[in-house]
């Protein structure tokens, strides 16, 4: 006990030895952190490598299997984020918690309602939030429904609702990703006040840039294990690149001998969407090629991909298939147009999870198993679901398995599989290996590389910058619901990426 | 018979899994033997065939609803709906050839249960919501067009139907036949064909289905309209059996269904149930009613009774699950 009272000076907060599993896939081996009072500390890694985790065990979304937490020298051990809050640990998400239907005052106050006071005086939690929105110094007016706000506005209430109580350790995972320079500049000011105040912040960021104009410290976690920390003034980019990616690219990524054809297979021109912010996107992808779709999260990806599958509703624009225009009114169209959109939200929009493997690949292809009268052929459908649950390396005792009870992996695999089973022509795939492990991924890279040499024209989105660029064979950059700019192949680097993905031109 | 499966439960083992795996079957069939047990008349031929008459109508209303609740919809229109389609059918075989009025009157129910269909589908409407309207209006306008008295079969077409409704083939009643023929078809359509496939999907993962390319809203809208049909044949049954279409017909029936179909498995958040479980559970809830009147038991303990097992048949499938 003694020594904890020593440590109590130096660190606001220290994690050391935290471990952390699910199910048979290790998240966290012996992972050490060390937060000192009011430094701003980065914390960086590949998406995967584990620091979503960490911070949710930090604030009671996880409990941690092994290791111990030390809060100003003393052992937390936080059952749930309320628990978390009151000791003081908030924590901004990526995705947004807010409650649509409520204001911004009580979304800023939600955690207290019901705390102490029968009697909710509504005029002066108002006040207060006003207050603190404006101490922030931006415009957002407090009893505004938090439906009718900009996505940049829900991320300023995000933040003030983070620290609108005696905050003492504020997590913050890609806070800036929706921001522009200026917005991103004012967050930073608030963090620095913050800072003064002795508040220890954990920010999470892809972007080294903000890194070494903000932080005091950075701890680099890669697989899962962290791989040191050090003072920011001591390092440098490359250094802290190295330490992200640390193995060997080449490795994971398979070569490509793919011929690739000369007329576009797919062409979309000036695509608008109604509702969301895509607006003029135009591209080509060519029979075989792999087309790579990088940007930031909310620059319109996703969005572009829904909106070509019709899954949401256009404006203007056109799409073309071989040349002859189409319309895709519906996924219902594009499905019949024989274009496969593997979902970025796997669990929710891409696969049924209480639905066995051979159900889940046969959702597309009833046509191929059926007859006119729609009665199921079944010893066609065993054939056609085993033949790519070999082909894909599914592993699973039989078809007749609950998606559900598949790794992240297999489960990716199943939702390929449903677009392989009919012959798509074009395959749009967002994130293609988000939440799957290293071996699945590589797999999945191989089956891209597999599908393209068929001819088929594939799209491939991703937020992890090694993977696109080591499956793509050229790479479109969103910014702000368009392509900003276009990358050969000769030009990849993450810095090229990010360089467009924020906006900019390329340096030389 | 509690206690009985409670100790089952306790011990671990392989018949423990078969007994849960299959709970439906097996509470129908401690049902059957209780009965058999403390009453002389259940295994007659008479108590048993007038089971089976009474459960029909429910059963082929619960079969709609069951197809409704795999797509994660409900539908509590189809009680009023017996009603007003026993009363139209009423009306109908006094007027028309019989065919004609089998035929119109299915065709209403068809329609009535697309106007639910319409408004779940494609007006986003909470199925809840709009087929409780759909009940309040269908209920209204049995009345409206009864007088608010029961229409009463008057043509040859009308007796022909009554003979067939209280006759029986082979032991069986006709009516139940017709009951049954439903299930099979359910089953098959359900089971074998893409119907089923696509039901199934829908109720376990909308938006999934959306992005796979099924038109998501075309189904949604003809479960609803076969569910109104389904209300129409057991209307026609339910009338002809007394020989008349009265506007207090069907009084609560959807409430029956449902329990018939959730006793039976089945996932009220959809993509899990199946016909041969419904039907399991629509002769439980007969059993249930048949045996207390066996035993002389009222009318209003009855009803304790009746939701006293539905909560412990609903609570037997949670070991399902594990």
């Amino acid at each position: 006990m003694a020594d904890m009272q020593n440590t109590q000076s130096e660190y606001r907060l220290e994690m050391t030895g935290i471990s952390k599993s699910f199910g048979i896939v290790s998240v966290l081996k012996d992972v050490n952190l060390r937060v000192k009072h009011g430094e701003i500390h980065a914390l960086l890694g590949e998406n995967g490598a584990g620091k979503s985790t960490l911070m949710k065990i930090l604030s009671g979304v996880h409990q941690r299997d092994t290791g111990r937490v030390l809060l100003n020298g003393e052992e937390i051990h936080p059952k749930n984020t309320h628990e978390g809050r009151v000791m003081g640990i908030s924590v901004v998400y990526q995705e947004l918690s807010l409650i649509n239907d409520l204001s911004v005052a009580e979304n800023i106050y939600l955690h207290k309602l019901g705390a102490s006071k029968f009697w909710m005086n509504w005029k002066e939690i108002t006040k207060d939030a006003q207050e603190l929105i404006n101490s922030l110094g931006f415009d957002i007016d407090a009893s505004a429904t938090v439906r009718n706000l900009s996505i940049v506005q829900k991320q300023v209430v995000e933040i003030a609702k983070a620290i609108s109580e005696d905050t003492k350790v504020l997590v913050l995972d890609e806070p800036t990703t929706v921001f522009d320079p200026t917005d991103t500049q004012k967050l930073f000011d608030n963090l620095f006040k913050l800072r003064e105040r002795g508040i220890s912040i954990i920010y999470i960021s892809h972007h080294l840039e903000e890194i070494f104009k903000i932080a005091d410290t950075v701890t680099v976690l890669k697989d899962g294990v962290d791989t040191g920390s050090m003072p920011v003034s001591e390092t440098d980019a490359d250094a802290v690149i190295r330490l992200m990616i640390g193995r060997e690219l080449k490795d994971m990524f398979p070569p490509r001998d793919i011929r690739v054809g000369d007329e576009a297979i797919f062409e979309v021109k000036g695509l608008t969407a109604k509702n969301t912010l895509v607006h003029n996107v135009s591209f080509s992808v060519k029979p075989g090629e792999v087309l790579g779709i990088a940007g930031l999260g909310g620059s319109g990806r996703t969005e572009t991909a829904k909106l070509i599958f019709g899954a949401d509703k256009k404006k203007s624009g056109s799409i073309f298939l071989n040349g002859k225009e189409i319309q895709t009114k519906s996924p219902a169209d594009a499905v019949k147009q024989e274009i496969g959109l593997v979902c970025e939200d796997r669990k929710e929009e891409g696969v049924f999870l209480p639905l066995s493997i051979r159900k889940n690949i046969s959702v597309t292809n009833f046509k191929s198993i059926s007859n006119r009268f729609g009665f199921i052929n079944v010893e066609k459908e065993y054939a056609k679901v085993q033949e790519l649950i070999e082909k894909l390396n599914i592993k699973t005792p039989n078809s007749g398995v609950p998606v559900e009870n598949l790794s992240g992996g297999n489960q990716q695999k199943v939702a390929l599989a449903k677009w392989l089973s009919i012959d798509s022509k074009v395959i749009i795939i967002d994130e293609p290996t988000r939440g799957v492990d290293v071996g699945a991924k590589v797999e999945i890279y191989n089956l891209i590389n597999e599908v393209a040499k068929r001819g088929v024209g594939v799209v491939v989105i991703s937020s992890d910058m090694p993977e696109i660029m080591g499956i793509a064979d050229r790479i479109l950059v969103m910014y702000k619901g368009t392509i900003y700019g276009e990358l050969p192949k000769e030009k990849f680097s993450e810095e090229n990426i990010l360089r467009y993905a924020i906006g900019k031109p390329l340096k030389n | 018979m509690a206690l009985t499966l409670k100790q089952q439960l306790s011990s671990p083992g392989g018949v423990l899994k078969f007994l849960i795996k299959y709970n439906t079957i097996f509470i129908f069939l401690l049902l059957v033997l209780f009965s058999a047990i403390i009453s002389d008349v259940f295994f007659t031929s008479v108590n048993l065939s007038n089971l089976l008459k009474q459960v029909s109508g429910i059963g082929i209303i619960s079969i709609g609803m069951l197809i409704v609740i795999l797509t994660g919809g409900i539908d509590l229109s189809v009680g009023s709906m017996v009603a007003l389609l026993a009363v139209t059918f009423a009306i109908l075989v006094n007027i028309f050839a019989l065919p004609l009025a089998i035929l119109i009157t299915i065709a209403i129910g068809f329609g009535l249960g697309s106007v639910s269909g319409y408004l779940v589908a494609y007006q986003k409407m909470a199925p809840f919501i709009a087929t409780l309207a759909l009940m309040t209006v269908a209920r209204g306008m049995g009345f409206i067009y009864s007088k608010g008295s029961p229409v009463t079969f008057k043509t040859y077409g009308g007796l022909f139907m009554s003979d067939f409704a209280n006759n029986s083939f082979l032991g069986i009643p006709n009516i139940a036949i017709v009951f049954f023929i439903i299930v099979i078809l359910a089953m098959v359509m359900l089971r074998h064909n893409v119907f089923g496939r696509i039901v199934i999907a829908i109720g376990s993962n909308e938006e999934a289905s959306r992005l796979s390319g099924i038109k998501v809203n075309k189904y949604k809208f003809l479960v609803y309209a076969i569910s109104g049909a389904l209300a129409a044949i057991s209307a026609i049954i339910v009338a002809s059996r007394t020989n008349l279409g009265s506007p207090n017909m069907g009084m609560a029936w959807e409430l029956d269904a449902i329990a018939a179909v959730v006793i039976g498995g089945a996932s009220l958040n959809g993509g899990r149930g199946t016909a041969i479980n419904t039907l399991m559970g629509v002769l439980i809830l007969g059993l249930i009613s048949n045996i207390l009147n066996l035993l002389n038991v009222p009318s209003y303990p009855q009803q304790v009774v009746k939701g006293g097992i539905i909560i412990f048949a609903v609570l037997l499938q949670r070991f399902e699950n594990k």
